[in-house]
């Protein structure tokens, strides 16, 4: 299967650059169809789905792999170079914020800028780092996913992927614009939680902008200004908005805020 | 229903339905909740107002409701269903459905998001059961498959151990159809017989079978059926080269099929051929030895009879050309004793043979052995103890006297000779009755018997020796000193009496030979043949000579001979008694004697031993066997010489007067 089909991958717009959003945990590129259709106008747009969400090929997760952030930097690599991007512009949400900084370190030549919406480096406390979650409340997180509850299954796998199990699950239950396969699901909550990219920051060569909602009970503020502050070519933008997804809860703000920075 | 009565009755059911509702603003800060959901979290409606939703939820719900359901809101504008734990006032948690919906206006604005809050506690814990069961029925099952690997990895690793076994067994083994048609065989097929497989399978063993065996074989093999075949039988197979092989088989029938295992044994049939062979030699070379003891033995005694014949009638001779025809009788009489006693030797080869006339009589054994006494006695010399042990009240036997007195001496002789250092013999006798179990072990009929046993103290014999103490020309004699007969004789005297030899012996303890003899039922008649020894004469002369034989007429005629030369005789039977004489301080000038003789020593051993005391003792063996091996290997010491039997008694004479002389 090609790159193309196994990120559910969607093309638009026209224009000499490329930009290229990435989801982060929990949604899948419907994520961005308050924003993305900004950019059209001037910029090739991609969309697609991290392996394990929305519309990607399921039998490409490997465990191995998407143990760690660098897994899914490197589908990011592979996609972009598949679609022959160069000097593009990064737009992702969350921890896929992280991705793109791993991605354009692996590939620098890949982005002239990077777009972080609600970034986190790292979940946890620690020392005087102030990640916005305790190292007790993180285990509870993954404890409560390895109980795996079925509530819980319902609720992350609306579609459940015509799940033969549950056929009675009908289009009522259909939460069908946030479609994850829940045990992978479980594992990139942990990938997610688990990691730490401080250090990764450093060495970023493109130019960043850092939005930051006011009120993030996954990504404080505090950890933007970290954020901005160890990125050596960075922007920090500030928007008023309740909750983790500005890009669902504020699109105008935050797409005023990238067009500002671009 | 007018309007406030309505208002009130909507406002009840918000306030008291079997759900929680809250409404929240487009910032998603709580504006109203019902008391139902008051109730439920203990949370007052004015601590809730101004608070968030997802304020309420636990960690996890937080970040799922963050990361999911918020967008899904703000995206399609609902969510149903989703589970969710929300945090008490006190504490505790309360399992929860959550529906949501975003209410808004002509206008697209929202207005508020209802939530629907269902408890979940029972479904939550019926999930938790039905979770927990599908987990102990998945682990189960995991087991199941576990055990089912284990399972079949022990059922494949014993099926692999079978097959090695199978391929790499030595012996034959096969698996056959009931009527002998092989279906599986192993390799060893290959290696022993040169067969491959497909040679046999499909074959009946017949097809392979040594036709000597056949009939056997198929008998052996219908007897698999009855009983498993576990004592090997042997037979020839037919090796591809056409040769022959033997294997010994074992097997079984099982299932309708026979299970059979093969071992070679060619080379043991080899080795027991070869052994047999062997066998065979070294029987026909003992029975030539023992032709040869026995014809030595009977030269030995026929030349005593012959040179006691000849030289009687040669002293006939002389006295009837002397005229002297009074002493005539005298050498009558030995002649005709010398060629009785020939003809009493060739009786015993008779019985030897079996082939005598037996003369049964009732017999006082008692009164026999009492009769025999001192020539036993006298036979075995004064260095063996005689002692008689008669049961009182014996019965009387049924068997030939002078036979059963034969075989008596027979015994007490071998007894001697097993006691070269002297000892004693104990001859005794018992009734006995054998009942059936004790006369089978006998190899007798049940019934009433006498014991007549002879014991010695001496050497013994060890087991293989007794087994074979009864086979003719068997002897442990040097050879001319015995022809092997005489166990063999007294068996066969027994035998064809109705009775049986038995022997008890360990070695360095000694030997009892017993008699079994046929009880008589009736007296015994009073008649008795005592046993007369004879004495001979002595007389002063110039010269004095011992003449040591066991043969009466021959130290008769010795005796003759030297009395015509004028010289005084002393005459012993046997060695024993001859080397009294020498060791005492009677004058000998001249010693002659038999090599062969009874009392311990030949007569080469007693001259050795009167040397010891005379060392100038002049000896002449006169012997009827050239038994060189006695003498000396014809290395002669001075002084010793040699006339062989039979002989002219000039010939004696001349040679005695020289010797004498010298």
């Amino acid at each position: 299967m090609s790159v193309i089909q196994r990120h559910n991958i969607k093309l638009a717009g026209i224009g000499p650059a490329t930009m290229v959003f990435a989801h982060g945990f929990g949604c899948d590129q419907n994520m961005w169809r308050f924003v993305a259709p900004a950019f059209e106008g001037g910029y090739r747009t991609v969309l697609f789905d991290h392996v394990g969400a929305g519309g990607s090929d399921l039998s490409a997760y490997d465990p191995q792999k998407y143990a760690s952030l660098d897994g899914y930097a490197d589908d990011v690599v592979e996609l972009c170079r598949a679609l022959d991007v160069r000097g593009g512009v990064f737009v992702g949400h969350s921890v896929s914020t992280m991705i793109g900084v791993l991605a354009s370190k692996k590939a620098p030549e890949l982005f002239d800028a990077l777009v972080m919406v609600c970034p986190s480096p790292r979940y946890i406390d620690d020392a005087d780092y102030e990640g916005g979650f305790s190292e007790a409340q993180v285990h509870e997180l993954l404890d409560f996913l390895d109980s795996n509850h079925m509530g819980w299954s319902h609720a992350m796998a609306p579609v459940i992927m015509g799940n033969p199990d549950h056929p009675e699950l009908g289009e009522e239950l259909t939460n069908s614009f946030c479609r994850t396969d829940p045990e992978i699901a479980k594992s990139f909550a942990r990938t997610t939680f688990l990691s730490d990219n401080r250090a990764d920051l450093a060495g970023v060569t493109a130019r960043c902008l850092v939005i930051q909602c006011s009120e993030d009970v996954i990504a404080p503020r505090s950890v933007g200004v970290y954020v901005h502050s160890n990125l050596r070519n960075s922007e920090l933008v500030l928007i008023d908005a309740t909750g983790h997804c500005p890009n669902l809860s504020a699109p105008e703000a935050t797409i005023a805020a990238m067009k500002a920075f671009l | 229903m007018s309007g406030p009565q309505e208002a009130d009755d909507l406002e009840d059911l918000f306030e008291n339905a079997p759900c929680g509702y809250i409404s929240a603003l487009a910032n998603g800060r709580i504006s109203k909740a019902n008391r139902t959901f008051s109730t439920w979290t203990g949370y007052g409606s004015e601590q809730l107002v101004g608070r968030r939703f997802l304020d309420l939820l636990n960690i996890a719900g937080k970040i799922y409701y963050e990361t999911h359901f918020a967008p899904l809101l703000r995206m399609q504008g609902f969510f149903n269903e989703v589970a969710l734990d929300l945090v008490c006032a006190d504490g505790t948690t309360l399992p929860v459905l959550v529906n949501a919906v975003v209410r808004r206006d002509d206008t697209g604005g929202v207005r508020f998001i209802r939530v629907t809050v269902f408890n979940a506690s029972d479904r939550r814990r019926y999930e938790r059961e039905l979770l927990e069961a599908r987990r102990t029925a998945e682990q189960a099952s995991i087991a199941l498959q576990d055990l089912n690997a284990t399972l079949e990895a022990r059922v494949a690793e014993r099926a692999r151990a079978l097959d090695r076994a199978w391929r790499l067994s030595r012996d034959l083994l096969v698996i056959a159809r009931a009527d002998g048609v092989l279906t599986q065989v192993n390799a060893a097929w290959t290696e022993q017989l040169g067969w491959q497989a497909s040679d046999l399978v499909g074959q009946s063993f017949v097809a392979f079978t040594h036709p000597e065996d056949l009939a056997a074989t198929q008998a052996a093999f219908a007897g698999i059926f009855e009983a498993p075949l576990t004592k090997p039988y042997e037979y020839r197979l037919r090796h591809a080269d056409g040769s022959y092989r033997w294997f010994a088989w074992t097997g079984a029938f099982e299932e309708g099929e026979v299970y059979a295992t093969g071992r070679q044994t060619t080379a043991e049939h080899e080795q027991a051929a070869l052994l047999a062979e062997a066998e065979d030699a070294l029987r026909q070379s003992q029975k030539m030895e023992a032709v040869g003891q026995l014809t030595g033995g009977l030269a030995h005694d026929f030349n005593n009879l012959l040179a006691a014949i000849s030289g009687s009638l040669e002293l006939m001779q002389t006295r009837l050309s002397q005229g002297r025809l009074n002493d005539l009788d005298r050498y009558m009489h030995a002649a005709q004793g010398a060629s009785k006693r020939a003809a009493a030797l060739t009786h015993r080869l008779l019985a030897f043979s079996r082939r005598q006339t037996l003369d049964p009589k009732p017999t006082d054994v008692n009164r026999l052995v009492a009769g025999m006494e001192e020539l036993i006695r006298r036979t075995v010399g004064p260095s063996v103890h005689v002692e008689t042990v008669g049961a009182s009240g014996l019965w009387p036997a049924l068997i030939d006297p002078p036979q059963l007195e034969n075989a008596l001496l027979n015994l007490c002789i071998n007894a001697r000779d097993a006691m070269p250092d002297g000892g004693r013999i104990t001859i005794e006798t018992a009734n006995k009755w054998l009942d059936e179990r004790t006369a089978r072990e006998r190899d007798l009929p049940p019934g009433q018997y006498l014991s007549l046993c002879v014991t010695d103290t001496g050497t013994g014999m060890p087991p293989d020796v007794i087994s074979r103490v009864f086979d003719p020309f068997f002897t442990t004699k040097p050879a001319g000193q015995g022809t092997g007969l005489g166990l063999s004789m007294i068996y066969g005297f027994a035998r064809q009496s109705g009775g049986q030899v038995r022997i008890y012996s360990e070695v360095g303890q000694g030997t009892t030979m017993c008699l079994y003899l046929p009880r008589h039922y009736g007296a015994v008649d009073a008649e008795e043949a005592p046993y007369a020894l004879s004495t001979a004469p002595r007389t002063e002369q110039d010269g004095t000579v011992l003449i040591v034989d066991d043969e009466p007429t021959m130290r008769m005629l010795v005796t003759e001979v030297l009395e015509e030369l004028g010289y005084t005789a002393i005459e012993a039977a046997d060695s024993a008694a001859g080397l009294k004489v020498l060791q005492s301080n009677v004058p000998i000038d001249l010693l002659v004697t038999d090599v062969g003789l009874p009392g311990g020593m030949n007569g080469r051993q007693m001259a050795d031993a009167a040397r010891v005391t005379r060392p100038d003792l002049k000896v002449l063996f006169i012997t009827g066997y050239a038994e060189n091996a006695a003498v000396g290997n014809g290395l002669l010491e001075p002084g010793m010489h040699v006339l062989t039997k039979p002989f002219a008694m000039e010939a004696l004479a001349s040679r005695m007067k020289s010797l004498i002389k010298d």
